[in-house]
């Protein structure tokens, strides 16, 4: 099959998708009940989607076309209300988080569905080691040139949104000494990774037809790089970030991606280039490892800096965009959680405080579903 | 009651292999040998079709017992009567830390459809054995106890087949929901039967504080040894000791529950609830509160197998019939009428409906000091208990197999 033309998309709208944890109230692990909870969902009001994913534990949701901060997080307030109402009425909770922190990836059940059965069997234990979250930011461009350009510029600031959203230290019930272990279980992925160097629709179209050719993929669905183009939504796709444990962290995160994409368009700081790609992933090591106080690499200034302060300067820089979009509120919270510290480390503060692990993750679901405060 | 059994005097001096030897044999050693026994033929049974090993276990004790081979008497089981009463009081205890009955509040439906379950099938099996000319008392006292299913085989079954999901976690619910409503309308049927005056007993005065007694009695005893196990586990966290400080809690709170003539089942399930509820992630149960518990739950199913009675059969099959199919379709009406309503859909209704099949006298025998406990109904209609007590046996010895059924095939909750 051949790549499919780029829809044309008005630029800078939003799109966010959030792949999310179905937890018992009686262990808190991973409860296999999404068919329960799509079910009771069906007739849900609102623009936004709510589907199944590779197990049986979790869900996506995926929210309308968005262009500002106020408008999305009113949505997935809306959503996490709907989500929360129909999870109590089959008692389970819902929450957030790129891990989840003691599950067993061999109790997983894979989802009834074919292109579900068909990774199963294609990529073995690896599909049910795939419970893992995340959160995907589509970012619209109008045409593919201009998609693969902002794709290949957004590969400095991939770090950012990895240390800012990171929250899955725990994985099978340890302390990986990872913010981010999450991305660990996508690197094992073979199509994993970054995007080919191409600036060009055409000439990306050329790299996908040599690829299908060898019948290693057969859409872009296979795969799995930290941002791909979605030609059939007209977006680039943002695939870094853990699910965060509260929506407003997820729309924040979403917000500071727009705020950044519109810098880049409209003041063209540096041109992408293949060289750039040669720190991408000690710098992509270093936000998954370190979190907020790992050290990156630039690749233009070969200078390093705390991801901290690199944040700090690149908020600074995106401020008036931010003014722009009506998207202060949501820079700001991000500024707020460079010194309060990201996810995984308030999982980490809960855990040193003597609570166990199943207590952890109900903080997390009593978070995301914004009960107790 | 008398059998044929405790009518026949066993010769001591028979050697041990022999049949009469068996009988003749210390209770102790014939009980071991039972366990021995029910272990590998349970273990034989679940491999050759995979038949759930509480069946063979209780299948072990019905062979033993005085269906067929007599080795056993039901009354020689009143010695062990305190262990299998601890056996049953370890799973009642865990299912009460095992559900979350805030849940009945979060979804109102299911509540309802609660209620009417347990509503349904009491009114359903009462009012069928009341049109088949059985006495209005003694129907009403049928359709309590068979308004309830069976917490040990729910509970033991869910273990055995390691199922999570919704049915599953409505099953537990659900047992212990329809459980409590039987210990309670067996209350207002002790007091309905003080003010009808063709019963002999209690006077209505003295049947209503004794009710009362039992409930709130009951209640706080739990609610006390929820309290106890909160402050009593601190002392004891980290250490292997944890599930026999359970165990020895459980122990004294069915004994006092005994003592003072309280009701084990309600208690029990409080204490924990209410250890739930205080100690949230500081309470680890294990299944069975552990392998000692393990053990008894062998001992237990066993002893419901000796409990079984074929007494009467052939003339009390049209009665029996009538009590499985009324809870059989009370439970279908009910679940099925609100289970969209509550969030399942028609299978898991119908796996839900299958699940809650099998049948206990618990809300009875825990009370009772004795396993001939249908003694202790004054005035009650013997044809119909005797029917009641086989349709016992019958959704006993088949219970396991329903839940099975349920959850592996229809519900598709196990891995």
């Amino acid at each position: 099959m051949p790549l499919q033309d780029f829809t044309t998309s008005q630029p800078l709208t939003l799109g966010v998708e959030l792949e999310l944890q179905l937890v018992s109230t009686h262990d808190f692990d991973l409860a296999p009940q999404a068919q329960d909870l799509l079910r009771v969902l069906a007739n849900h009001s609102g623009g936004w989607d709510v589907k199944p994913e590779i197990t049986r534990s979790m869900i996506e949701i995926g929210t309308s076309i968005q262009r500002q901060h106020g408008t999305l997080l009113a949505e997935l307030h809306d959503l996490r209300d709907q989500l929360a109402r129909g999870a109590r009425k089959l008692n389970i909770g819902i929450a957030g988080g790129g891990t989840h922190a003691y599950q067993h990836w061999s109790q997983q059940q894979i989802f009834p569905g074919e292109r579900f059965h068909y990774i199963s069997e294609l990529y073995g234990y690896l599909a049910k080691q795939f419970t893992v979250f995340g959160q995907h930011v589509h970012v619209g461009c109008e045409d593919g040139d201009r998609a693969l350009w902002l794709l290949h510029m957004l590969s400095r600031y991939v770090p950012h949104f990895i240390a800012l959203s990171a929250s899955s230290p725990y994985v099978q019930g340890v302390d990986t000494g990872f913010d981010s272990a999450r991305l660990n279980s996508v690197f094992a992925f073979p199509l994993s990774g970054r995007a080919p160097f191409c600036l060009g629709w055409d000439e990306f179209g050329r790299y996908f037809d040599k690829m299908a050719s060898t019948g290693v993929v057969q859409s872009m669905k296979d795969f799995y790089w930290d941002i791909r183009p979605k030609p059939e939504f007209g977006t680039i796709e943002l695939r870094v970030c853990d699910t965060p444990l509260t929506v407003d962290k997820a729309a924040a995160l979403a917000c500071y991606l727009q705020c950044i994409c519109r810098y880049l368009r409209e003041q063209k700081p540096f041109e992408p280039a293949e060289d750039d790609y040669l720190v991408y992933t000690f710098n992509r090591f270093q936000a998954c490892r370190f979190g907020l106080d790992g050290e990156i690499v630039d690749p233009k200034t070969k200078e390093r800096h705390r991801l901290r302060d690199d944040i700090l300067r690149t908020l600074a820089r995106v401020d008036e965009h931010a003014l722009d979009l009506q998207a202060l509120d949501a820079s700001n919270l991000i500024r707020e959680s460079l010194f309060a510290g990201n996810d995984a480390l308030w999982m980490r503060q809960q855990h040193d405080a003597g609570k166990p692990l199943s207590a952890v993750v109900e903080g997390a679901a009593q978070r995301w579903m914004k009960l107790g405060g | 009651m008398p059998t044929a059994a405790s009518a026949a005097l066993p010769d001591a001096a028979a050697p041990l292999w022999t049949l009469e030897g068996l009988r003749a044999a210390d209770p102790v050693l014939g009980i071991a040998l039972l366990m021995l026994i029910a272990l590998l033929l349970a273990e034989a049974l679940h491999r050759a079709w995979r038949v759930p090993r509480i069946c063979g276990h209780m299948l072990t004790g019905a062979i033993a017992g005085p269906v067929m081979l007599r080795l056993l008497d039901r009354l020689d089981l009143d010695p062990w009567k305190p262990l299998i009463d601890l056996a049953i009081g370890a799973l009642l205890f865990e299912l009460g830390t095992r559900i979350r009955p805030r849940w009945l509040i979060d979804n109102p439906w299911l509540a309802l459809s609660s209620l009417l379950q347990a509503l349904l099938c009491g009114a359903l099996v009462a009012g069928l054995l009341m049109w088949l000319g059985a006495p209005g008392l003694t129907a009403a006292v049928a359709g309590v106890v068979a308004l309830s299913t069976s917490p040990v085989i729910a509970l033991a079954a869910t273990h055995e087949a390691r199922s999570r999901g919704q049915v599953t976690e409505r099953l537990l619910l659900l047992t212990a929901v329809n459980g409590v409503i039987a210990v309670l309308g067996l209350k207002v049927l002790r007091v309905a039967m003080a003010a009808d005056p063709s019963f002999p007993g209690e006077e209505l005065m003295q049947a209503v504080i004794s009710a009362l007694r039992v409930i709130s009695g009951s209640f706080l005893l739990g609610l006390a040894f929820g309290f106890a196990l909160d402050r009593l586990s601190p002392l004891l966290r980290g250490t292997p000791a944890m599930p026999v400080l359970q165990i020895a809690l459980v122990i004294i709170a069915s004994m006092l529950a005994a003592q003072w003539t309280l009701s084990p089942l309600l208690a029990l399930l409080v204490a924990g609830m209410t250890a739930r509820a205080r100690m949230a992630h500081g309470l680890t149960v294990e299944p069975h509160l552990g392998s000692a518990g393990a053990v008894l739950s062998v001992l237990l199913f066993i002893s419901l197998g000796l409990l079984f009675t074929v007494e009467g059969f052939l003339t009390l099959w049209p009665l029996v019939l009538a009590i499985v199919l009324a809870r059989l379709a009370g439970t279908g009406l009910a679940i099925g009428a609100l289970a969209r309503l509550s969030g399942l859909d028609l299978r898991q209704a119908l796996a839900l409906t299958l699940a809650l099949q099998p049948m206990s006298s618990l809300a009875v025998l825990l009370a009772a000091d004795t396993f001939g406990w249908t003694s202790q109904l004054p005035g009650a209609h013997t044809p119909t208990v005797q029917a009641l007590l086989l349709a016992i046996t019958l959704m006993q010895v088949t219970g396991p197999v329903w839940t099975q059924l349920s959850l592996r095939h229809v519900a598709r909750e196990c891995n």
